[in-house]
């Protein structure tokens, strides 16, 4: 790759989006004007935007002249509102205490507060019950009683609490309809205010202060009002925010224009055959959309700045973004720009036409808005685990260097920048295999025809599926196991779980592949790997791999759950489950976790979907894909990350000896020792003394190995998994054509080097 | 000079299953010459050239250009040659200028040195009138004189054109014969494409008839009418063609469906 191509097509598709209208009025045009009229449309809303009073009905008010006042000419008491806005708020309309001629029914009962809200004609009905006043009288009957005999110095035993009971008012409202729930809100505040007051003069009958009942009120201090960092906490709300969709918005156009653009309009044929490396091609598109989405993303949040600085400032909180916050945003802005470019890049590349591209702007936003909202939620903060998320992770970094918490943010950003970096490399790779690959890159609109698909799936069927017969195989089984799993029950007791067990195992993830081997191959052996290993020494190799490897994944799964912990509702909702599997017998236990699930889904990923991926050539891509489906498979994250792990290493079992029965073997001992850790207590330890000296712990907070067992068991592991690496490994057609050709070279350099 | 030999190239196709494009075709052209291959739509011409410009890779066989093989040296074939199609488009929003000058760029001219060989190739082909106009705002001929332009501004020494004269009108493709004639003249090994009879009879001096994916006959024009006994290139054409698909329904000959 050299520098002067990749500047040349740089400094050529810049110029070439500067002189498109359509880019310079995205980028530059329309943030510049956006934020400006949305803040004076605010300002005009404003103006006109007028609060609607609520209509109330006030039912069943009888006698209340004795308390303090709540009603004055027909309306609340202006006196229980902080502000006279507030007061005018609330309209009342007194029901009618008698029935009108002609009506029958009473008008004032429940019945009818309850009506006149279900038909709208009221927001909000306040309804009193119709012995409220006097039980209230009553009530304070009996304090003023007991303060007289009080007085007197006679004991007249405790006021029983029934004497006391006051019926409650009621409010009536809707929470179907919003002004309903806002009448609600005004009502409730209005009559706070006047069980207040009631209570004070409650306590001046009971001969007592009105201080009694609230002896001190509270006051707050706000340590951040007079600093700067009142007004970063508000924007570090939403700049992150702004900053990541925008720089997605600002990457996406130019993408489309520059690959899917560019195959409409038959220029990238032109340029594909110019000297120019693909790969230089693709760098000085990507750094293109790179500049293009980082400046939309500067343009904006300079944009959202000014007018922030304008308008909210006149609101309490808001105002100018602190100048260190803006700095904070450049240095983030780098990575999210590389990381949204290469991904636009490739969805691009992919797409046919500028129309085909735009349809994928919604799946990308689909992907990413989660991710940016997810910081929004009360309760997520930078830690560990969130910082592994994309984009995420980067929000969050974000926020805590905007919010003045930089220790924390200097602690993370490693494993957000590393985060991010591999998600860029990543989306770059999947850019330049996009650009590698002709299919992509001369994808000819075609007739999609389904029976013909379909009829050519099996009749052109090979001795193994192809790679997007594994995806295929992989996403069904995700799908059934989202909607039967969530038809199954949740098993109390060891029956019930049994028979969930096998409807997933046999129906949601055996069957499927089963079904597809038979469909879409012609070689179920070579599909499913079920044939001879290697050598047989795989077997007890894989067993002693499981092993040795088991103190390591029992560390690991302790990291995980630190990392991501369960939440108290799981952990609640596991509790039960935990004492079935405490309670259940060993032996069918491990038949139903270890011996169902190794048979099971060895065949469907490491069987049908490894050999799928394998078909596409290289084995390590194809290791990974299906420990990913593997781990998705598993549905709690926390398992789902172990599981990844593990379908890594028994998917390189499986590829070096050519044999699903080592998967096998591993599979089903890795799930026994997690069973069998599971039931270790004291009187076993006691049993074993080897197991003993091997493990740390009680049996509260669960065992486990010593360090030097662990590193051990990694070492042997290692050495294991080398001797592993020695052996001939499964080859798909393209490798096997491959070492043809080199050996049939050899030869012939062998037989010209006789000659000679 | 082009050398291909048993080139073949299949791929998938969802309707019809694999497609076989080329069925192990082999031709050689040589410096000062044009060699033209006349088929239908479909034949495998455009095939046949993208895989010789390295944008598609074979499926087996193989083919050199200028020595260079174009799959394991894809980037210096492409130094070698320059490739115009129908569907090797001018940008819209560069000039006729400004795109000659990138492409030249590309290909590692220095600077003096390209703007003197730009100006003497704006002269000769007459195209000063698009030095300054946009590609959007060009008319069919000025855009098809800066792709010639283009493809032949680093003075290569072999030329491909795929269907170039397709939907040009007679002055523009008559104009644009002669440039080619000129360039075999000037001692460049040229491969032409194309499905128009009087095109092959005018400018070719060697013709390889296509057809799903073979060669159904090669040579001069005068050998051609001499082996079929076939003064009229369209009436070979067409006989050829109709034995070709007489004889051959076994699917290995056809380019169209195969297991």
């Amino acid at each position: 790759m050299t520098l002067a191509n990749v500047k040349l097509v740089l400094a050529r598709e810049v110029r070439d989006q500067l002189r498109d209208r359509r880019t310079l009025f995205m980028i530059f045009v329309l943030p510049l004007l956006l934020y400006p009229i949305l803040g004076m449309s605010f300002f005009q809303m404003a103006q006109f935007m007028r609060e609607k009073p609520s209509r109330v009905l006030v039912v069943g008010v009888r006698e209340l002249d004795r308390l303090p006042r709540l009603f004055e000419n027909k309306q609340f008491d202006p006196g229980l509102f902080g502000s006279a806005e507030q007061w005018k708020l609330l309209e009342v309309t007194f029901a009618a205490t008698e029935p009108r001629p002609g009506r029958l029914a009473p008008v004032d009962t429940r019945e009818a507060a309850w009506h006149a809200v279900e038909s709208g004609q009221y927001d909000a009905a306040l309804f009193f019950p119709p012995d409220f006043a006097q039980r209230l009288d009553a009530f304070r009957d009996t304090l003023r009683e007991r303060r007289s005999s009080l007085t007197d110095a006679a004991d007249t035993g405790p006021v029983s609490v029934v004497d006391l009971a006051v019926p409650s008012p009621e409010i009536v409202y809707s929470t179907a309809v919003e002004t309903s729930q806002i009448a609600y809100g005004r009502l409730a505040e209005a009559l706070r205010s006047w069980t207040d007051r009631v209570g004070a003069d409650n306590l001046a009958v009971g001969g007592l202060p009105a201080t009694a009942a609230r002896p001190f009120s509270l006051h707050s201090a706000d340590v951040a009002s007079e600093t700067p960092r009142r007004g970063a906490a508000r924007w570090s709300k939403i700049l992150p925010m702004m900053l990541v969709l925008w720089a997605m918005t600002g990457a996406f156009y130019p993408a489309v224009d520059l690959c899917a653009g560019e195959k409409e309009r038959g220029t990238l044929e032109t340029l594909l055959c110019s000297p120019a490396l693909r790969s230089e091609i693709v760098v000085g598109k990507l750094l293109t959309i790179i500049l293009f989405s980082a400046a939309t993303a500067i343009l904006n949040l300079l944009s959202i700045g000014l007018t922030g600085a304008i308008v909210l400032s006149q609101f309490e909180g808001f105002g100018t973004p602190p100048l260190l916050a803006v700095a904070w945003l450049g240095v983030a802005l780098l990575p999210v720009a590389a990381l949204f470019s290469a991904l636009c890049l490739a969805l691009a590349a992919f797409a046919r036409s500028t129309k085909e591209g735009q349809y994928y702007l919604m799946p990308l936003m689909l992907v990413t808005m989660p991710l940016c909202v997810l910081p929004m939620a009360p309760g997520v903060e930078l830690n560990l685990g969130n910082s592994l998320i994309p984009i995420t992770g980067v929000v969050l970094l974000l926020r805590s260097a905007l919010e003045g918490q930089y220790w924390q943010a200097v602690q993370f950003a490693p494993p957000v920048i590393a985060v991010t970096l591999a998600c860029c490399l990543l989306a770059i790779r999947w850019a330049v295999d996009q650009f590698n690959s002709e299919g992509v890159l001369f994808r000819e609109s075609e007739r999609f025809d389904v029976a013909a698909w379909l009829k050519r799936l099996v009749r052109d069927r090979q001795p193994t599926p192809t790679a997007a017969a594994a995806v295929a195989c992989g996403v069904l089984i995700l799908l059934a196991r989202f909607f039967l799993g969530a038809a199954l029950e949740t098993p109390g007791e060891f029956g019930a779980f049994v028979r969930s067990v096998v409807v997933t195992q046999v129906i949601i993830i055996a069957a499927p592949a089963l079904l597809l081997t038979l469909l879409l191959t012609s070689s179920p052996g070579r599909t499913l790997l079920l044939r001879r290993p290697a050598t047989w020494w795989t077997i007890p190799a894989a067993a002693l791999l499981a092993l040795v490897l088991h103190p390591t994944m029992n560390v690991l799964q302790r990291v995980v759950v630190q990392l991501y912990p369960v939440s108290e509702k799981v952990k609640d909702a596991l509790v039960p489950v935990e004492r079935m599997f405490a309670e259940a017998p060993f032996w069918p236990l491990v038949l139903a976790i270890a011996v169902l699930p190794a048979v099971c889904e060895e065949l469907t990923f490491r069987g049908f979907m490894l050999s799928g991926f394998l078909r596409a050539g290289a084995k390590w891509r194809a290791i990974a894909y299906t420990a990913v489906f593997f781990g998705l498979a598993h549905g709690v994250l926390q398992q789902s990350l172990i599981a990844c792990l593990v379908g890594v290493v028994i998917g390189y079992i499986a590829v070096q000896s050519g044999s699903l029965l080592p998967a096998v073997v591993y599979h089903l001992l890795n799930n026994t020792f997690a069973v069998a850790g599971s039931r270790i207590t004291p009187e076993t330890l006691d049993q074993f003394r080897v197991l003993a000296s091997m493990l740390t712990g009680t049996p509260d907070s669960g065992y486990t190995f010593h360090w030097q067992i662990v590193l051990a068991g990694g070492l042997a592991a290692l050495l294991l998994l080398g001797w592993f690496a020695r052996l001939p490994h499964l080859k798909s057609l393209d490798e096997e054509l491959r070492d043809a050709m080199r050996r049939r070279l050899e030869e012939e350099e062998r037989w010209k080097h006789s000659a000679a | 000079m082009i050398h291909v030999y048993q080139l073949a190239k299949h791929y998938d196709d969802v309707r019809l299953g694999r497609v076989v494009a080329l069925s192990g075709i082999s031709f050689d052209a040589v410096p000062g010459q044009i060699y033209g291959l006349l088929g239908p739509n479909g034949a495998g011409k455009t095939t046949t050239l993208r895989i010789l410009s390295t944008l598609l890779k074979p499926t087996g066989g193989a083919a050199s250009v200028n020595g260079y093989d174009v799959v394991d040296q894809a980037t210096e074939v492409r130094r070698e040659i320059g490739f115009m199609s129908a569907s090797t488009a001018v940008y819209d929003r560069m000039t006729g200028w400004e795109m000659v000058e990138y492409f030249g760029r590309l290909h590692g001219i220095p600077d003096d040195e390209l703007r003197e060989r730009m100006e003497i190739l704006f002269d000769r082909l007459k195209m000063n009138d698009t030095r300054d106009v946009l590609g959007a705002k060009m008319s069919t001929g000025m855009k098809q004189r800066v792709s010639i332009a283009r493809a032949i501004v680093h003075d290569p020494p072999v030329l491909i054109f795929d269907e170039a004269t397709a939907g040009l009108d007679v002055l523009v493709s008559r104009a644009l014969l002669s440039t080619v004639a000129e360039l075999r003249d000037h001692g460049k090994c040229i491969l032409f494409s194309t499905h128009i009879m009087r095109e092959a009879e005018k400018l070719c001096d060697r013709i390889a008839i296509v057809h799903r994916g073979h060669i159904l006959a090669e040579g001069t024009l005068a050998e051609l009418r001499n082996r079929h006994g076939e003064h009229d290139l369209e009436e070979l054409f067409f006989r050829l063609i109709t034995e070709h698909n007489a004889t051959c329904s076994s699917p290995d000959c056809t380019a169209v469906p195969a297991a």
